[in-house]
Order: C-alpha cells, then structure tokens, then sequence
C-alpha cells in the first residue's frame, strides 16, 4: 500500500469555520464545517513531544467515493463520529447514507471513541490506518 | 512448492475449512455458530460476559450477555429538589447539606441504572444476524419502544426517527418466546458485504459476528471493547 505524497491537512477546529488552527498546505479547500470536538482554539499544530494531534489515513472501502485528501492531521480527543460527520460532509453524502469507519478493515469502533486512543491500539508508521464505507444501513 | 502440491493443499482447505466465507454462497447457521464461539473465546479472555445459550431442543442457540448501564443524571436548582435528595441520601448526609446548594452528590441521587440484555440470534429466512435486545430498571419495570427510542445514540436517531418501525421493533424472540426488541436485519447484508468483500481481497478471514456486533450493537447501547478488533480475523490463510 504506498502512501500518496500528500500534504497533511489539518481538520478543521470545533471553534472556528476554516480559521485557526487550519493549515492549508495543498491547493485543495476543505469544506469549512465545524466538526464537534474538544480544540483548544487559537493553537498551531505543535511540533513538541505531546502531539496534539495524530495522522490519519482515510481508505475507501467497495463504492464508496475516494477523498482526495486522504492524509489528516486530527486532534486525539475527536470522537469517531466527529470524523463520520466531516466525512459525509467531504463526501457530500445525503442525510440517508450512512458511513461507517473501521480499523483493521473490519471492526467499528464506537460512536464516541477518540481517535487517540485508536492511535494508540491501532496506528502503526506513525498513523492511524482507518478504513471509511458509505451504506443505506437502515431504511 | 511446485503447483501440482499447491493445489492439493488448496483442495483440502477448501473442504475442511467449510466457514471459509470466499466459498459459502451465504452465511448459514453453522457459520453463525462457529463465529459465535470464537467471538465468545475472546469474550471469556476479556471477561466480557457473553454466553452461548442451547434452546431447549438443542436444534439451535444464540449468544448472549446482560449488561447494566448507568446513567448520571443531573438535579436542577429548583425549589422542589432539596426534598427529594434528602429522602435519597442517608439521613446524616442531608442534614449537612445546605438547603440551596444542589451540588449534589449525582451518583447517589439521580443515577439511572438499567438492565440491558443482548441476544444474539440466527435468522433463517435473512440468513443473518439479528440482535435481540430487552432493557429494565432495577424495580424490573420494563422499557417502553420510546424510552428504548430516547436512548439511542445521536448519531443514528436522525435516521431512527424518519422510520422507526423500520429499524427497531418488539417482537417475540424465537426461542425464548418473550418480548425483545429487535434491531431489523433487512439490511444487514448491505453493510456487511463491503467488509466481506474486502477481507476476500485481502486474503483475511473475517469473523462476521464481531465486525457485524461492532456495526450495530452502538446503535442500542452496546460497545464492544477494542481488543475485539485485534480477533476480527480467523484462521489466517497462508497465501498460496
């Protein structure tokens, strides 16, 4: 599996639409939603021992579409529905879609896991492998 | 290993490895059973309480666990409140608790606990999973289909409530004969069949009952612990 040579994209903040904390590097725009999820606002991503955030890799799994962004810097107190929302949000997806995230290619975590602790179980080369799927799974 | 050697190895899994997903056109009640006990394997290593429960004429089974959830409710500063804490607390504590002050202790006074009880059953006519699940209070006052509805996570209750009778219904459980609540599994294969299709690319067997309890079980309250997701892959197949 080689890893595209991407920017990394910082998600957006809780507290600002598209503002601090945002770090564009690529020529691509984020969709500027505010995801819920504790952030301290006004704060760069640090570069120290205690990283704030972690990177993420978003891989699609059967139809769904592909991010083209596929490499995220997120704070490890975002839940994983925090990053189901803001994906449904890139992806557009219509309120009766839903996504499912897994790690492993098989497992879901639940709704209100932080994705720091998935890093800590689950990452591995410095980021978290996560597999995203888009369903009708109800209705 | 030269091909004609190859193959034959390949042969013998194919017929002793009769759970092997790729070659099962659909998921049976054995492949159910088998995936049960290896889910329940990894439940007794963690201690996570699930059982597997023979039905009476040992024609078929299900896989169960009871689980109490506890809720920390919150006490307003109204005016009524102080009354009823005192009645809660044992008498010494509410003696020394200011009669405006309601930083109560929230545990004793406003905790809900509820009895969750989760089964996990074969369906014939879906060839599927289904969960079945009944909930009570402490006093064995039973859940209603709305305060099973109001306690729904957030993140599915906007899809809940477009159709309800869809998702979650009561319904007699068929061993036990007594009302469950059900989670529909007529979409089952959906969700099911990315993740199944994607272990099959990989080369990985998937253990369906662990990803698919992942998948669902959130929805009423129940969250696998993560070790869970180190064991979704079974018998690991040697790349031939």
């Amino acid at each position: 599996m080689a890893e595209e040579p991407e920017s990394v994209l910082q998600l957006p903040p809780s507290t600002a639409v598209g503002g601090e904390g945002l770090t564009e590097i690529s020529p691509e725009t984020v969709t500027p939603e505010p995801p819920s999820a504790a952030v301290s606002p006004g704060s760069e991503e640090p570069t120290g021992d205690t990283k704030k955030k972690i990177d993420i890799l978003l891989k699609a799994v059967g139809d769904t579409p592909i991010m083209k962004t596929k490499k995220w810097a997120v704070e490890r107190t975002r839940t994983i529905q925090g990053l189901i929302d803001f994906i449904k949000k890139f992806l557009k997806l219509v309120a009766s879609e839903q996504l499912f995230i897994y790690v492993n290619q098989s497992f879901a975590p639940s709704p209100d896991q932080e994705v720091g602790t998935l890093y800590e179980c689950f990452g591995s080369d410095g980021k978290l492998v996560l597999h995203y799927c888009k369903s009708q799974a109800w209705g | 290993m030269t091909s004609g050697v190859k193959h034959d190895f390949y042969n013998w899994k194919k017929k002793t490895l009769s759970f092997n997903m790729e070659e099962d056109e659909f998921f049976s009640e054995k492949t159910f059973q088998y995936y049960c006990v290896e889910f329940i394997k990894h439940s007794q290593q963690i201690n996570d309480g699930w059982e597997w429960k023979t039905s009476k004429d040992c024609s078929d089974g299900y896989m169960c666990k009871t689980h109490f959830q506890i809720k920390n409710g919150t006490v307003g500063s109204h005016p009524g409140t102080s009354a009823c804490i005192q009645t809660c607390l044992p008498t010494e504590e509410a003696l020394e608790l200011p009669l405006d002050d309601f930083e109560v202790l929230e545990t004793a006074a406003a905790s809900e606990v509820i009895k969750y009880e989760y089964h996990v059953l074969y369906s014939c006519s879906y060839q599927v999973p289904v969960l079945y699940f009944r909930a009570s209070f402490l006093d064995g006052r039973p859940l209603t289909l709305k305060d099973i509805w109001e306690r729904v996570h957030e993140c599915y209750k906007t899809r809940l409530l477009q159709g309800p009778w869809d998702t979650i219904t009561q319904q007699e459980h068929p061993i036990l004969g007594q009302p469950f609540f059900v989670l529909h599994p007529c979409k089952t294969n959906e969700f099911m069949t990315p993740i199944l299709q994607n272990s099959q690319k990989i080369k990985r067997n998937v253990n369906y009952i662990t990803s698919w309890l992942s998948i669902v079980g959130p929805v009423v309250g129940l969250n696998l612990p993560l070790s869970y997701a180190n064991t979704t892959f079974q018998g690991e197949r040697n790349g031939d």
